[in-house]
């Protein structure tokens, strides 16, 4: 882990679980597998707080645990798993262009209480999606189901591994930790439970509903001692899809961008129909048949066979190398080089990167050097047809900033340094992690910027808060124009433009981040991609 | 030693010819760094700007919206109230954090590790106008209680503007509590002394300045 990582594990869990829990949690990521009474010792915290950070990182999925020999059991923090904390809301904005409000709401409870049973999740969304609706209307369950199975089916979300059955008539104690076992048949299998129900609103201080309900409320409560039908079976987001799905979303587009949109339209189908087949980590899809492909078009698109045909072999022509042709049966099979269109995603990103850093100039050596593998000093003032003193200037800068790097080829075996070759070359693997580890860095200086500017006006912002919600009771309660703008007028003009240029800027920063993570999931894709494939 | 150029003659002599790497005779090369480089360095390209967009602005609102909903869930670990130098009297009425060790949310036991087993705090349903069952224990001071007593004043108070109206309902309601609010006051603490009698002593000196004709000894 490096030091950039750390941080910004640190930053993210101090941020969304409190500093005890971003203490632990930290620690852990530096040092590994650790037994609970060493964390204690090492962090200088409370064991109770420590069970309790623990139980909250096991909880959302954070950190695991192992039983060791000699009954001792060690946990061990996943420290990627913690960087996808920056990834959630591109997660639930996911779910809700593909599943509307519901998907959204499920996906978004699941990300927030780590694992949920089947029925908590049907019932908090309902309650939640209640709350909108207009007085009277409610949400019922069926509904909510329906599209939690929809999410399994499409395997957004899956099962957690299951704890074992502890039968009560075992003589022999429980070991000291459950052995969690991964059930891979059943990993998206519904329960099938009858739930009926509404969602509930919550309560508006009404005495007559009060009384009459109060009845019903005790035996409620005696009901729901009872273990729920599918009690153990916990649903967790299966971020492996998610991950799945904005590859495919990126090279769609990129095709888009490169060709037109039917091309496009055609490599989305293709890598639909293998979404299933093709496990998320192999090079390129299974093979598909143009005939397959045909009929496997969405239902508006009417294009001819032979121009489907065309249109593959374009495909499969260019360059870029997205779509490769591996045999001539069914009218000629087709593969997606998944890990070629990441390559070259990478290498996109790389070069934009140059340009915006360093000017078109340098960005045009860099794309020189990367096409052509090795270059020598000389060659490269030729190919690039750049003056030598300002290509010299470039490519030492770039140098520096290890975007290239030197290959020494000796032509005698002393390697004399006045007859070695001297090439300049790109290696996109170090770059992309380089890369990778600038932008956690930025990401880290982000947050801390945020959380600076909004310390600086904390004072302010209590401030106003209070001013809002005085405001919102009097406004309950009825009060009148003039009462209202003078609670309003508390907060000084100066003090406005101080609170709206704070909101500005806490936007800014945000948006920032969220952008600065799509650039990392790009290289974070390709370098994962690279190391399978080695 | 011998190979080693004399001390400052020709610039700094390395291990490989530096005419291969493009460096000519007698080039001026820029200075060497003496100091770490600035914290904010000048930037010769300004960056492009944000993404703008109706996606851009809802992963925003999420994003913020997410932050401030995990603040409130019971996974958000509060650090301990900070102890005060002297235990005060009126810290019993005072709103302070969490102090005791209990977690506030029900994991499922059966799937972590025995020794991770800690007391769940039961959460006390919040309080409305409903009557709660009675319960005779011991119970520990808490902020539930300072607003309960603080209900039970104001039904106080409206059930004397009420009682011209005639709503019989939150009368009784508002008798019943407050002998409830009675019999758990005399139960909970050890003390003879009644809590709505408490006066923490702003109040005096207020109305001092009324008569000043009394010498005051």
């Amino acid at each position: 882990m490096t030091q950039a990582e750390i941080k910004l594990c640190s930053l993210l869990l101090q941020e969304h679980f409190g500093e005890i829990v971003e203490k632990i949690g930290t620690h852990l990521i530096k040092t590994g597998s650790q037994p609970l009474r060493v964390i204690a010792k090492d962090t200088g915290m409370l064991l109770d707080q420590v069970k309790k950070a623990l139980c909250v990182l096991i909880q959302h999925n954070l950190v695991t645990y192992q039983l060791q020999k000699r009954g001792i059991v060690e946990y061990e923090a996943l420290c990627s798993r913690v960087l996808r904390i920056l990834r959630y809301p591109r997660y639930i904005y996911t779910a809700k262009t593909l599943y509307s409000d519901m998907g959204e709401l499920i996906v978004e409870e699941l990300l927030l209480n780590g694992k949920m049973t089947m029925s908590a999740v049907v019932q908090k969304v309902a309650d939640r999606l209640t709350e909108t609706m207009e007085d009277g209307k409610t949400m019922d369950y069926a509904e909510v189901s329906n599209t939690f199975v929809r999410l399994a089916d499409t395997h957004f979300i899956q099962r957690c591994p299951v704890a074992p059955e502890i039968s009560k008539a075992s003589a022999a104690p429980p070991p000291p930790a459950p052995t969690l076992a991964v059930n891979e048949k059943d990993m998206y299998l519904v329960p099938t439970l009858n739930l009926i129900g509404k969602g509930k609103r919550r309560r508006s201080f009404d005495d007559e509903e009060k009384s009459e309900h109060k009845a019903k409320r005790q035996k409620q409560d005696a009901d729901s001692k009872e273990p729920p039908p599918d009690d153990g079976i916990y649903w967790q987001a299966n971020i492996d899809r998610f991950h799945q799905y904005f590859r495919d979303q990126a090279i769609v587009s990129a095709v888009a961008n490169r060709m037109d949109q039917t091309s496009s339209e055609i490599v989305r189908t293709m890598l639909r129909m293998s979404e299933i087949t093709t496990s998320s980590n192999a090079p390129y899809t299974q093979p598909l048949s143009s005939n397959e492909i045909f009929r496997s078009l969405p239902a508006g698109y009417n294009i001819v066979k032979q121009i489907l045909d065309q249109y593959l072999t374009l495909l499969a022509d260019d360059p870029l190398e997205f779509v490769g042709k591996s045999g001539d049966s069914g009218g000629g099979m087709y593969v997606i080089n998944l890990h070629k269109a990441l390559a070259s995603l990478a290498t996109a990103t790389l070069e934009s990167i140059v340009q915006e850093r360093f000017g078109s100039r340098c960005a045009r050596i860099f794309r020189l050097v990367l096409r052509k593998k090795h270059l020598e000093q000389k060659q490269v003032e030729d190919f690039a047809m750049i003056p030598a003193k300002e290509a010299k200037d470039i490519l030492y800068k770039m140098l520096s900033e290890n975007f290239v790097s030197l290959q020494e080829i000796p032509k005698t075996p002393d390697h004399a340094p006045s007859r070695t070759f001297y090439l300049y070359t790109v290696n996109t693997l170090s770059s992309a992690r380089m890369l990778l580890h600038r932008c956690y860095k930025s990401v880290a200086n982000l947050i801390e910027r945020r959380q600076y500017e909004t310390k600086e006006n904390k004072r302010l912002l209590e401030k106003s808060q209070r001013v809002e919600a005085i405001l919102a009771s009097m406004q309950a309660t009825g009060a009148e124009e003039g009462q209202l703008q003078e609670i309003e007028e508390m907060i000084t003009a100066p003090e406005r433009q101080q609170l709206e240029s704070l909101k500005r800027n806490v936007n800014k920063i945000d948006a920032s981040e969220n952008q600065v993570d799509e650039t990392i999931f790009v290289l974070e894709s390709y370098i994962e991609s690279t190391m399978k494939k080695l | 030693m011998a190979g080693r150029g004399g001390r400052g003659r020709g610039r700094g002599q390395m291990t490989f010819s530096v005419e291969a790497v493009g460096i000519g005779k007698g080039e001026l090369l820029p200075p060497s760094t003496l100091q770490p480089s600035p914290l904010f360095p000048p930037m010769e390209y300004k960056p492009v700007p944000l993404q703008t967009g109706e996606e851009v602005e809802y992963m925003l609102a999420l994003k913020q919206e997410l932050r401030g909903a995990m603040k409130s869930l019971p996974y958000y670990v509060k650090p301990a109230a900070p102890k005060k130098d002297v235990e005060r009297y009126s810290d019993k009425y005072q709103t302070s954090g969490p102090i005791d060790n209990a977690i506030d949310w029900n994991p499922d036991w059966r799937r972590l590790p025995r020794e991770l087993k800690i007391r769940v705090r039961k959460l006390r349903k919040e309080r409305t106008t409903l009557l709660l069952p009675k319960h005779k224990q011991r119970l520990p001071v808490d902020k539930e209680e300072a607003i309960k007593k603080l209900e039970t004043l104001e039904k106080k108070e409206e059930e004397v503007t009420s009682e011209e109206e005639g709503e019989k309902e939150e009368e009784e309601e508002g008798k019943e509590e407050e002998e409830e609010e009675y019999d758990e006051e005399e139960h909970e603490e050890e003390t003879d002394y009644i809590m709505s009698y408490f006066d923490n002593g702003e109040e005096f000196g207020a109305d001092s300045d009324d008569n000043m004709d009394e010498a005051i000894y």
